[in-house]
Order: structure tokens, then C-alpha cells, then sequence
């Protein structure tokens, strides 16, 4: 036993380096480009497992939270010309503080309500992206650039890449930490049974609006490190359907799971990507992904129960039978 | 211009009301998210809008397209919806916007993604009273919403299979307990459901002269859903009313507040709305379920 487990953290120590170095042995701009957009979709999916997976609250409107840090990083960054670490926190905060209002809001709702009430929110955040066009000029878009630490700007991809892991890195203590904690508990007794929750002494209402929150602000961080690594955003980056991809990588992933959701990131930007010719059917294979999902495997693949650990058994099972074929067979 | 803007927006909550009604009927018996609604009804236009192509008779056409959504409604709910029947709220939710995505994606791949312009072949004549125009169209819609809401109540109170589904949409074992085919009955609703919905999607293209492949999500399920949630969840009546609600905030909105803010306002006076009145105006006289 001690040997496996030996075994194990080589492998992780292996596999830890193999990530640092990715920007020594891949230098196709392409590819990197893709992994740093799995490492920024991953913040957004851990923060939807976070909301749906951990406190399941349905929620269809992330895209537009990250939309929310994206603007007011990128607007803040542009014509007040603060440093940058201010404009990328206080994205995050702002979309934050928008979720606590959602939060609010939705303290009292139900399923039903407040999936409806998030899909608003999210249409009258895009609507704002539209129609405001001083600030966030219009449909045309807005750019804006590269984030820089202490005056040295993150021109490279490679040096893009290494803030996008330590952004991922930082993000899933600090989640994983949540999660493990007091309020991860109560966000879970909340999804199991709101009602034995709320019997059981916790403040369901505000445990709902604090999920909202860090959930928000997790979300918000995300959309602001895109937008200054794109250096372009746009209102059609956050539409419902951005909403319903997002929510689908924590779903894939699976619920409750953390390393699933970076999974489920991963599987959802570089599928795409390898099937440009398919472009047109990608909304096929997704829907056909999330019904064959829910019937087989409601709990994606990492999830408590889903593909990894069916698999996992499946194979446990059919080496015991082998092994005590060989034992027959010996005998 | 205040009447004509009064009967615009009652013209167009009449084309949510036709919409809302197929909507309503299943969401208020299972209570489930039905995102697939628009984009299943979809699918049953856009083979009536070929089948007109054809030069085959409008009634004969729509007949065949809600035949067309009736049994790709039975499709769906046997293989996406029931197996997931008790698997929580979430599961069957995310199984709906997958049926959603496929449906959407199957018209794309068929009829593409361009809009194409669609009209029904009668003759559109208009009436003026005193200055204000109402389109023969529009009194069509509304008379066909109203007959169909009376049509559907009247099953509901005193038809077997409607008693049937109420019973249902109360508790389903014990409905099971009773005898009732449970299965059977609330697949046949699906079916009608999208049914309905046809009758609705082909009449709402007719009022705005279009048809494409989004018609079924931003202008079908969600208007549906926020009528029925105006009106009351599971009362045939309220989503009418909700409808013509839901119809006269966004003609109201768009003529004398902003029209580029006009969904932020509907969408704020909805939110408001439901925080202060969740069941809706009619709520359905049926026992919570815990």
C-alpha cells in the first residue's frame, strides 16, 4: 500500500512540472492560447460548481457576472489609469457587489424563481453592455490592454500563461478552503434539504447571498483576467448560451467536484477547437452531450458517483474476478 | 396614439397568450422547466412553413406541423424527460436545454439559419375606428387563444383524462394508486402541449411576417414562461391575462419609456413582480408540494 501511494505523489510531482514547463516544450502560440482559456474558464467553472454544485442554486446567468469584472477591469484600467492589480480586484468586487444584490434578491425565491430571476439579470446586464455606449462602447466592442505588475507589462504569452496559473492556483485553495470549511457545509446541507438546513440552525436566506457573492467574485476575476489577456471584449461574449456553456463545464465535470470542473473546462474549450469543420454542429454535440449526460451519468465524470469512480469500480470488479480465476486456476 | 398603442399590446399579448397556454399546461402539472418547449414547437412550424411552400392548403399545413410537434413531443418526453422524471430539480432541467440545443441545431442543419419571411396566404385587412387600426389578424388570434383556453378548461373539468391530469399535477403516486396510466397521460400532455405550441409559433410568425430558427427560445419558451409565471403557474386563465401583461409593459415601455432599455425594464418590472407575488395573479387552487 505504501508503495502505491509512493507512486501517486511521483506521479503528482511529475505531472506538476510537466504543467510549469508547458511554455518550454509547446511554443505554438496557438496552443497556448487555448490552455491559458482552459486555465481562465476553469476559475469560472469551480465558481459555478461553487453556486450550483455545493449550494444548488440553478444559476443560468455567470456569463454576464464575468461580463460585469470584464467591463469595469477594462474600463477602469483604460481612462482612469490605475494600476492594474486595482482595476482586476475591483472588477472582481464590483461583479461582487452585483451579486449580492442578485443575492438579495433571490434570497426568498424558490427553484423556478430563481433561475428566471438570474436569466433577467443576465439579459439586463447584456442590455447595459449594448445601450451604454459612453462607457462600454456599444455592440462595436472594447479594447483594452495587457496587464502589467509594477510597470512590467504581460506582453508574451508565456509570461500570460504563468499568470493564469497562479490565478488558477489561488483560486482553487482558496474555493477548495471554502468548500472544506463551516460555510461549505452549510452551502451543502442547503442543497441537500433547505429545510433540515434551516432546522439545523443555518441562516439559509444569508448563506444563499454570501454563495452569490464569493461565487460572483470568483466569476468576476475570471472575466477580468480574459478581457486583458484578449485585450477585446464584446456583448456577444456574454450571452445565455456563454451562461449555459459554463454551467455545462461544472455539469460535465461534475457537481460537487472540484478537480472536475477543470476538467470539464478542458474538454469543453479544446473539443471545439479541434473540430473546426464541425463548428456549425457544436450546439448538436453539446445538447446531445448534456441529455445522454443527465441519463447515464447525472453526475459527470469526477463527480461523487459518475464516470470516473463507475469506471474505477468496473474495473476493480472485473480485476477481482481475474485474479480469482488465476487463484482457481492455480489451485 | 394611447389606443392604438393599447390594442398593439393587446394584439401582441394575445400571439403570448396562444404560446403561454401549451406552455402553462405542462409546467403546471409536473412543475418541471420545460426549456425545450419553444425549440420542440419550432421544429412543427418550420415543417408547416415547408409544406405551405408546397402550395398545400394553410389548415392542412398546420395540421400536419402540429401533428409533426405532438409526436416529436412523445419522442422527447420518452427518451430525455421520463427517465429523469425523479431525479431532483437540476437533472431534468439540464436535460431540457440539452432537447433545446438539439431541436435548434436540427433546424439549422434543415432549413438553415437565415429568416425567411412567412405569411399564412389570407388576405390581411384592417379596420379603422376613429384613427385606431386593428388588423382582422390580430381579432383572429385573440378569439382563437380565448376558444382554446375555454376548449382546454372545459376537458380539463369534465373529461376523465382531464380529471386524470389533475390528479396528477397533485401527486403523482397517488394518481398511480388510483388506477391512472400515469406515464401515458402525462406524455399525452407533452403532446398536446406541443401541439399548441405550433398553433401559437405559426400564428406568432404570421403577426410579425417571419420565421428563423431562434423563434423558438428568446420569443417562444422564455415569453411563455414569464406568462405563465405572471399569471399563475398552472391556471389555463392567468396565463392569458399574464400574457396580455407581459404584452402591454413591453409596448408601454418601448412608447413611452426607452426603447433601447425596453427588456431591462420588463425584465425589472417582472423581478419585482414575482418577489412580491410569487404565485402569480391566478394562483392554481392545488396544495403545495413540500
Amino acid at each position: 500500500m505504501k508503495i502505491q501511494k509512493n507512486y501517486v505523489n511521483i506521479i503528482k510531482v511529475i505531472f506538476a512540472v510537466a504543467v510549469l514547463l508547458i511554455p518550454f516544450y509547446i511554443t505554438n502560440t496557438y496552443a497556448l492560447k487555448i490552455i491559458c482559456n482552459v486555465m481562465l474558464y476553469s476559475i469560472i467553472a469551480l465558481s459555478v460548481n461553487l453556486i450550483v454544485g455545493f449550494c444548488g442554486q440553478l444559476d443560468f446567468g455567470r456569463a454576464a457576472f464575468a461580463g460585469l469584472g470584464a467591463y469595469f477591469s477594462a474600463v477602469t484600467f483604460n481612462r482612469l489609469g490605475l494600476p492594474f492589480i486595482v482595476c482586476f480586484l475591483g472588477g472582481a468586487i464590483f461583479a461582487a457587489l452585483i451579486g449580492c444584490l442578485l443575492g438579495i434578491l433571490c434570497r426568498y425565491t424558490s427553484f423556478d424563481y430563481l433561475t428566471l430571476i438570474t436569466i433577467g439579470f443576465s439579459e439586463i446586464c447584456r442590455k447595459f453592455f449594448i445601450n451604454w455606449r459612453p462607457i462600454t462602447n456599444g455592440a462595436f466592442g472594447l479594447s483594452t490592454k495587457r496587464p502589467s505588475f509594477f510597470g512590467v507589462t504581460l506582453a508574451s504569452h508565456q509570461s500570460m500563461f504563468y499568470f493564469s496559473l497562479i490565478l488558477l492556483i489561488l483560486c482553487y485553495i482558496v474555493i477548495r478552503r471554502i468548500t472544506r470549511s463551516k460555510v461549505g457545509r452549510a452551502f451543502k446541507a442547503i442543497r441537500d434539504d433547505s429545510i433540515a438546513a434551516s432546522y439545523a440552525g443555518i441562516d439559509v436566506p444569508n448563506y444563499k447571498v454570501l454563495c452569490f457573492v464569493i461565487g460572483s467574485f470568483f466569476t468576476g476575476l475570471a472575466g477580468a483576467a480574459m478581457v486583458h489577456y484578449t485585450m477585446f471584449t464584446a456583448p456577444t461574449n456574454y450571452t445565455l448560451d456563454e451562461s449555459i456553456i459554463m454551467l455545462q463545464m461544472a455539469i460535465l465535470g461534475g457537481l460537487g467536484s472540484l478537480p472536475g470542473s477543470i476538467v470539464g473546462a478542458a474538454i469543453l474549450i479544446i473539443a471545439p477547437e479541434i473540430s473546426r469543420s464541425f463548428y456549425n454542429y457544436r450546439l448538436l454535440f453539446m445538447g446531445i452531450m448534456m441529455v445522454v449526460l443527465m441519463l447515464f451519468a447525472p453526475k459527470g465524470i469526477m463527480g461523487d458517483g459518475g464516470l470516473k469512480d463507475q469506471l474505477v469500480a468496473f474495473v476493480k470488479k472485473n480485476w477481482s474476478k481475474r485474479a480469482r480465476k488465476g487463484e482457481h486456476a492455480g489451485v | 396614439m394611447f389606443f392604438q398603442h393599447l390594442v398593439n399590446a393587446l394584439s401582441v399579448g394575445s400571439v403570448y397568450a396562444l404560446l403561454a397556454i401549451g406552455y402553462n399546461m405542462v409546467y403546471g402539472i409536473l412543475e418541471k422547466l420545460n426549456f425545450a418547449h419553444g425549440d420542440v414547437y419550432a421544429v412543427g412550424c418550420f415543417v408547416t412553413y415547408t409544406l405551405m411552400l408546397w402550395q398545400i392548403h394553410p389548415v392542412l399545413a398546420i395540421l400536419a406541423g402540429m401533428l409533426v410537434g405532438f409526436v416529436l413531443n412523445l419522442i422527447v418526453e420518452r427518451f430525455a424527460y421520463r427517465p429523469v422524471r425523479n431525479a431532483g430539480r437540476i437533472v431534468p432541467t439540464i436535460s431540457a436545454v440539452g432537447i433545446a440545443y438539439i431541436m435548434r441545431n436540427f433546424i439549422q442543419a434543415i432549413w438553415g439559419a437565415e429568416t425567411y419571411p412567412f405569411s399564412l396566404g389570407f388576405e390581411l385587412k384592417s379596420i379603422n375606428i376613429g384613427g385606431v387600426v386593428i388588423g382582422t389578424l390580430q381579432l383572429y388570434i385573440l378569439a382563437i387563444a380565448i376558444i382554446l383556453m375555454v376548449l382546454i378548461s372545459m376537458a380539463l373539468k369534465y373529461t376523465k383524462w382531464g380529471q386524470s391530469i389533475i390528479c396528477i399535477s397533485q401527486s403523482i403516486p397517488t394518481a398511480a394508486l388510483m388506477g391512472i396510466p400515469v406515464n401515458k397521460v402525462i406524455a399525452m400532455v407533452y403532446g398536446i402541449g406541443a401541439a399548441l405550441g405550433v398553433i401559437g409559433g405559426i400564428l406568432f410568425c404570421s403577426y410579425y411576417q417571419f420565421i428563423f430558427m431562434g423563434i423558438g427560445f428568446s420569443y417562444g419558451t422564455m415569453k411563455a414562461w414569464m406568462a405563465a409565471i405572471w399569471g399563475g403557474i398552472g391556471s389555463l386563465k392567468g396565463s392569458i391575462i399574464g400574457a396580455m401583461v407581459l404584452g402591454l409593459s413591453e409596448i408601454f415601455v418601448s412608447a413611452y419609456v426607452s426603447s433601447a432599455y425596453k427588456d431591462v425594464f420588463v425584465w425589472l418590472i417582472f423581478i419585482v413582480f414575482i418577489l412580491i407575488r410569487p404565485k402569480g395573479m391566478f394562483p392554481a387552487e392545488i396544495a403545495e408540494k413540500i
